[in-house]
């Protein structure tokens, strides 16, 4: 079977790519699309950094055949915001230093995006289990959690509509 | 090689005739993608069962009809599944939850696999389609032998357990998202104890020797702890980076009397 052209609604627009067979949503959205916030790290799965929301649910990216999410809608950190401002969790994740290398960062906020909007105030341990497939080496994870409470904190407080 | 071809079929029927063309089935791509990716596997067809619409939960008379493309964390969100809830949270982290599938769990080599323990627990039954026709099978014999070329399993079936029935405990490195080093599934029905184990030999195993002993006894420590040194007859551990097949078998006994006695 040849190369097809894959239909996606990533970050609400509609984009159309030439897909070779099995090629991975990380690669389409890297390669074909120029959106290179989520990272290929381990490429199995097991590190987190090509986590992206597929239908509004975290996925790692890299065990995604393309033309099984056709058509499907797709979120990636680029996506998070509009008009470049930053949004709870980013402005959280620098105010509470929560980023060295900024290689696992764009992972960590899609999942704590998918999280605060399925739970807009977790426990702590609902956001260790959240972050539970995304591995950080800098940090040491704490400040990564203190970053997502606090951004819950302000998301609640400020309401915002979303 | 490369890959050729991936089929999405959006029908049952389909899924079986891209299978029977030599297509491998897979569920979620958490086990079968890292093996593309890293040129691992000689397979040139994928059968995806992502839109074959063999995902869904369905609860009647007792009995839960799972779709083999149900992910782990639909199977947490059905209410009548809560029992599998504390079992479904030691596998993996939530984002790969949303990717692996039931269907898949039963293929996956341990000590991943720990939803299959759980099955092979519950005495669940297999729905299989195939070329021929469909045809059921114990999950036992799914785990042992696997089915046949062309075949697809489509379903799994599970008797709820009464409440109190249902025991899980699992040994691992971290509180989150590690593999098994010893996980202990149990399901009690009309006096019928079974015990089945992940971590402890290539396949999900039932401990029949601590069932054996087990049978008729209250469950106490002691008698717990003799029936989980029983069970190393059952087992056929092996070394891994999470643990040698020899500590394996050292903490057996410790981790089942914790599954009944936590």
């Amino acid at each position: 079977m040849p190369s097809q052209i894959v239909s996606l609604v990533v970050n609400g627009e509609r984009r159309e790519f030439i897909a070779a067979p099995g090629a991975t949503l990380l690669a389409c959205l890297r390669e074909s699309l120029g959106l290179i916030a989520a990272k290929r790290g381990c490429a199995q799965g097991a590190c987190g950094t090509c986590t992206v929301l597929v239908d509004g649910r975290p996925e790692a990216a890299c065990l995604v055949a393309v033309e099984t999410v056709a058509d499907g809608s797709v979120r990636t950190l680029e996506g998070v915001t509009s008009g470049g401002e930053l949004d709870e969790v980013q402005s959280a994740f620098i105010d509470c230093f929560a980023t060295q290398c900024g290689f696992c960062t764009s992972g960590m906020i899609m999942v704590a995006e998918a999280l605060l909007d399925r739970n807009p105030d977790p426990s702590e341990d609902d956001v260790i289990e959240a972050i539970s497939g995304n591995v950080c080496r800098c940090t040491g994870y704490r400040p990564i959690v203190i970053a997502i409470m606090e951004a819950a904190r302000r998301r609640r407080e400020q309401a915002v509509p979303r | 090689m490369a890959i050729q071809a991936v089929h999405v079929p959006e029908s049952l029927d389909g899924v079986v005739a891209c299978s029977a063309r030599g297509g491998r089935i897979m569920g979620g791509g958490t086990v079968v993608m890292p093996q593309l990716t890293s040129g691992s596997t000689a397979v040139t067809e994928l059968v995806s069962l992502r839109r074959a619409g063999l995902g869904g939960v369905e609860v009647r008379d007792g009995v839960a009809t799972i779709g083999a493309a149900a992910t782990l964390t639909a199977v947490g969100e059905h209410p009548a599944l809560a029992f599998l809830r504390p079992a479904l949270r030691t596998i993996a982290s939530p984002t790969i939850r949303n990717q692996a599938t039931v269907g898949g769990n039963l293929f996956v080599a341990q000590p991943y696999g720990d939803l299959a323990v759980c099955l092979l627990a519950l005495d669940a039954t297999c729905e299989i389609a195939g070329p021929a026709g469909r045809r059921d099978a114990p999950v036992a014999d799914v785990l042992a032998a696997g089915i046949a070329a062309g075949e697809v399993v489509v379903a799994v079936r599970v008797t709820l357990p009464e409440p109190g029935a249902w025991h899980y405990h699992k040994a691992m490195r971290r509180r989150l998202n590690s593999a098994a080093i010893v996980t202990v599934a149990s399901v009690t029905s009309a006096g019928d104890r079974r015990i089945a184990l992940g971590g402890l030999a290539p396949r999900p195993v039932r401990a029949v020797s601590a069932e054996r002993l087990l049978s008729g006894r209250p469950l106490t420590p002691e008698n717990l702890t003799e029936a989980g040194e029983a069970a190393r007859a059952d087992i056929d551990p092996f070394d891994d980076a999470y643990a040698s097949a020899w500590y394996r078998a050292r903490v057996l006994p410790v981790h089942l009397r914790r599954a009944f006695l936590p």
